[in-house]
């Protein structure tokens, strides 16, 4: 009888972590897309909140904090004041940090440090791209390491470039052939499932797009 | 098994059984609402973003005993124990401001603060390496700062009334005894640092930290740069005035190479100096900077150079004589400092350690002469982070430091050695987002004099708006007396400075605007009993000594800096007013020193222009005449100098090929060949007098600055390295 009712139990609590699981990945899956499909000139505020909202319930899950980190990153944008943007990015590399700690040596999330690293640059190059110059390509060697395979690597390099002037090495010749190698690493690139990050073709696109 | 099952409907009750409309409204304390602030119950996905008005509303499947959190950039997290039944619950929900860097308010009364880390910032490495007229010499650059004096014969910050050794530079928390080059008079010297070291400059204008000492009127804190990635590169320039190179190999070990001579320079401007011997050097430096742990750095900087030149300096004699004036220097520094944290970073441990040994072998005419200076010094430095977001600290720490300094000149052999210790403590802490204290005291024995002193330290803050703050800082200051002084009396007293100043300041979206003013006053200054009064600087000192000496210094300052309204452009426009007399040295009144002048201004204007990629700068310069006092003065009737103005321009170029990075730079002084002069030296029996000219009216010089290999990410913004 105790048997019996010990597997009952076990069976229900699996049930029941099942359906748990379940609704993380509906949720993810719908706050993923969402995030795709926010145009850019929107805030992506009550999307992150849902989204912080998984990451404080799912504590052991980097994904979301990951997703928090990368809306964050673009919400900066929405902002003109460099003391606002750099509140919003301090936030973000929290969650990057928080989901460095649940996932490490991860090329995802070295990508997301390159990324943020230029969000800070761009808030003020002339006195930052000593330090976070230095973090860009850092993080996007440490990526390039652990799966050289990683699409967006070949993403930031070519945004970087292009939007770097010709005559410090930059300008559309020379990023065209990053984006070119990015979409057709994207090509043979398939995420783990809905959830992970899969952004920067689209983005690959418009670039190459703008560098004919 | 009773038990059991009522834990298994337990679970099941958890998930779906009534569900709670749970709303309300988000709000900061003065009522405003916070749109998009984040409400949850936690441990769910349950919850909702406040509208616009505030107002959120969502269902919930949780109930019994629960938190609700509420979050959102800028505020405190909010947590509350929730009894959820049945039916609707209304909550209304006060958020609380965080310190952080959009509201908080920064002490900055009598500093000017300029790193990556500090958001109101000021000067930054490539800010003064572009700054025309400033040569990338960081002190240069700084004297178009306001509460700068600049003064054309001799090297060093003179602020606010003070003399250029009331201020020190620090690098790292160790205080650097020969910070520029070998002194020569009349002829001013460079710095012996390169901006591109340090991550972050702040120039005190008094009222300083109690962690710093042994300076009456300022301190120049540099600190130098963190490991940044770790790219291998090789960079060489070549100017009118040497060559360099420098290698760094994977971001860690960096070693340098140059050497200078000035000959180039010369051949192709004039100078007002004649030279038997053009200046020449040759030095190198190593560098290691690696992170041993994630809590654990260390830096390590050792240099070494030597430099020789030889001038003929006038007698000041009627028949137009001269005399030989040789140097051949020595000078060795080298700072260790180590940094620990603990704790998750809510302890940080600094100890440091510092050599460094200088010597000037010199023939002055038929004498020989020579200078040493050697300090060895120790500091440790502990401190605890607290409160919110650890926004408040509590340090405390001590220093030794050995000195020894000695000059002989023929016969006389003079020297000195000093045992110097100093304890301090200090908390800087916030008692709002908009009201921050700062409170230290420092206590300090040296033993050439044998006393001992105590000095407290104060300032405050508070944000008057959401850019605007005003602040004070007051404190006491003492420094030992010149060592010219203590070679030849070892029973003074430590010289004193009493610091007040209140500062306004604005900053929004990169216009900023500060307004300061002070009061100095100064006590126990050294003051010589002389028959009559000799006004060459450069004299040895005569006659008995005591710290009778005193006097005062008030006035204000403007800064105005724009980097918005141009695009790719950046304007600064700095004012300063000074009011200042004293009875020193072997003054017989109180009077304006000969180094004071009652207005300083100075124009920056810097452009980029993309399509070519140049920098283009202008910076003009006006300095109000200074006092003349001449041989035997009474101090009555003084005559002044006329004005110093100074225009400059600089361009710089930058070209990146494939891996290869270069810069041409090129610089304009003087543009308008303004013939300034900074005084006036009198032959011995005080009847002529000489003008002190600069070393050069107009001058012109160029340079290149080529480096190889892997660059960190850099955008267009270039390494400009002279």
């Amino acid at each position: 009888m105790k048997n019996s009712a010990l597997i009952i139990l076990i069976l229900l609590v699996s049930v029941f972590a099942k359906a748990q699981n379940a609704s993380y990945q509906k949720t993810m899956d719908d706050l993923v897309k969402q995030i795709s499909e926010t145009d850019r000139q929107s805030s992506l505020q009550p999307i992150i909140n849902k989204m912080e909202r998984v990451a404080a319930a799912e504590k052991n899950e980097w994904l979301p904090k990951y997703w928090v980190a990368y809306c964050y990153g673009i919400e900066q944008f929405t902002k003109s004041d460099a003391a606002e943007k750099d509140l919003i990015l301090d936030k973000a590399d929290k969650y990057l940090g928080d989901a460095e700690n649940l996932s490490v040596d991860n090329d995802e999330i070295m990508v997301l440090k390159a990324q943020l690293a230029s969000a800070r640059l761009a808030v003020d190059p002339m006195s930052r791209w000593q330090t976070y110059g230095a973090s860009f390509s850092d993080n996007l060697k440490k990526a390039t390491k652990l799966n050289s395979n990683n699409p967006r690597i070949y993403y930031l390099q070519g945004t970087n470039l292009f939007y770097t002037p010709e005559n410090f090495g930059g300008g559309k010749a020379a990023a065209k052939p990053l984006f070119e190698q990015a979409l057709d690493k994207f090509n043979n690139f398939e995420a783990k499932s809905s959830i992970y990050p899969n952004w920067g073709k689209v983005e690959s696109q418009y670039f190459l797009s703008q560098c004919q | 098994m009773k038990k059991l099952f009522t834990f298994i409907t337990f679970l099941f009750s958890i998930n779906g059984f009534s569900q709670v409309i749970i709303s309300g409204k988000v709000t900061d304390k003065k009522g405003e609402p916070l749109p998009f602030a984040n409400i949850q119950i936690e441990g769910t996905y349950d919850g909702a973003s406040a509208d616009e008005n505030g107002n959120f509303s969502f269902e919930t499947d949780a109930s019994g005993e629960k938190f609700i959190t509420a979050s959102m950039i800028g505020f405190k997290n909010f947590k509350k124990a929730l009894s959820i039944s049945s039916g609707k619950l209304k909550l209304d929900i006060i958020l609380e401001e965080s310190i952080n860097s959009l509201n908080a308010v920064v002490v900055t009364a009598g500093m000017f603060e300029a790193s990556d880390e500090k958001k109101m910032v000021m000067l930054k490495p490539m800010d003064i390496v572009t700054t025309a007229g400033g040569g990338a010499d960081i002190v240069s650059v700084m004297q178009f700062l306001p509460g700068a004096n600049r003064v054309g014969e001799s090297e060093g910050l003179f602020v606010r009334g003070g003399s250029a050794n009331e201020t020190k530079t620090v690098i790292d928390g160790m205080i650097v005894q020969n910070p520029f080059f070998s002194s020569t008079p009349d002829v001013p010297q460079r710095g012996r640092f390169n901006p591109f070291m340090f991550k972050g400059t702040a120039f005190s204008t008094g009222g300083y930290s109690a962690l710093y000492g042994q300076a009456l009127s300022s301190v120049l804190l540099l600190n130098t740069m963190d490991k940044q990635g770790d790219n291998s590169n090789l960079s060489i320039n070549a100017n009118m005035a040497g060559l360099g190179a420098s290698y760094t190999h994977k971001g860690w070990i960096t070693g340098t190479l140059n050497y200078s001579n000035l000959s180039p320079f010369f051949s192709l401007v004039k100078t007002n100096i004649d030279f038997e011997k053009v200046p020449q050097g040759m030095g190198g430096s190593l560098t290691i900077n690696q992170n041993l742990s994630k809590t654990s750095s260390i830096k390590a900087y050792t240099t070494y150079s030597t430099n020789q030149s030889a001038l003929n300096l006038p007698t000041y004699e009627a028949d137009n004589s001269t005399y030989i004036f040789e140097n051949n220097n020595q000078n060795i520094f080298t700072n260790t400092s180590l940094k620990n944290t603990y704790g998750d970073g809510k302890w940080v441990w600094l100890n440091g350690f510092s050599y460094s040994k200088n010597k000037d072998y010199l023939n002055i005419g038929v004498a020989v002469a020579n200078r040493g200076d050697e300090r060895t010094q120790f500091r440790s430095v502990a401190s605890r982070l607290f409160g919110e977001e650890n926004s408040s600290s509590f340090s405390f720490g001590a220093e030794y430091h050995n000195i020894k300094q000695d000059n002989i000149y023929n016969e006389y052999f003079l020297s000195l050695k000093d045992n110097y210790t100093a304890i301090f403590a200090e908390s800087e802490f916030y008692l709002s987002p908009k009201l921050a204290g700062r409170l230290g005291v420092r206590a300090e024995n040296s033993s050439v004099i044998s006393r001992s002193n105590i000095a407290p330290r104060f300032s405050l803050a508070y944000k008057a708006g959401k850019y605007a703050q005003f602040s004070l800082a007051s404190g006491r200051f003492y420094q030992n007396p010149e060592k010219e002084y203590l070679y030849l009396d070892k029973n003074l007293n430590f010289e004193i400075a009493d610091h007040l100043i209140l500062n306004y300041q604005i900053i929004k979206n990169l216009r900023t605007f500060r307004i300061e003013s002070f009061y100095k006053k100064y006590n126990s200054l050294i003051a010589e009993q002389t028959v009559q009064y000799d006004p060459n600087p450069y004299r040895f000192p005569t006659g008995s000594l005591s710290n009778t000496g005193k006097g005062f210094a008030r006035g204000f300052d403007v800064f105005f800096r724009d980097q918005k309204s141009i695009p790719n452009g950046d304007f600064w426009f700095t004012y300063s007013f000074l009011d200042t007399k004293r009875m020193f040295k072997n003054y017989k009144e109180m009077v304006t020193p000969y180094f004071a002048s009652k207005h300083n201004l100075s124009l920056v204007y810097k452009q980029f222009f993309t399509p070519i990629s140049t920098n283009i700068g202008v910076t003009f310069s006006h300095t109000s005449g200074r006092p003349i006092y001449v041989y035997g003065d009474n101090f009555k009737n003084t005559p002044y100098t006329k004005a110093f103005e100074n225009l400059s321009l600089m361009a710089s170029h930058v070209k990146m090929i494939k891996n290869q990075f270069v810069v041409f730079y090129a610089t304009l002084d003087n543009v308008l060949g303004r013939k300034n002069i900074y005084g006036y030296r009198y032959s011995n029996d005080g009847k002529e007098r000489f003008e002190v000219r600069p070393p050069m009216y107009r001058t012109f010089f160029f340079g290149i600055n080529w480096a190889i290999g892997e660059l960190n990410g850099r955008s267009k913004e270039a390494d400009l390295d002279f």
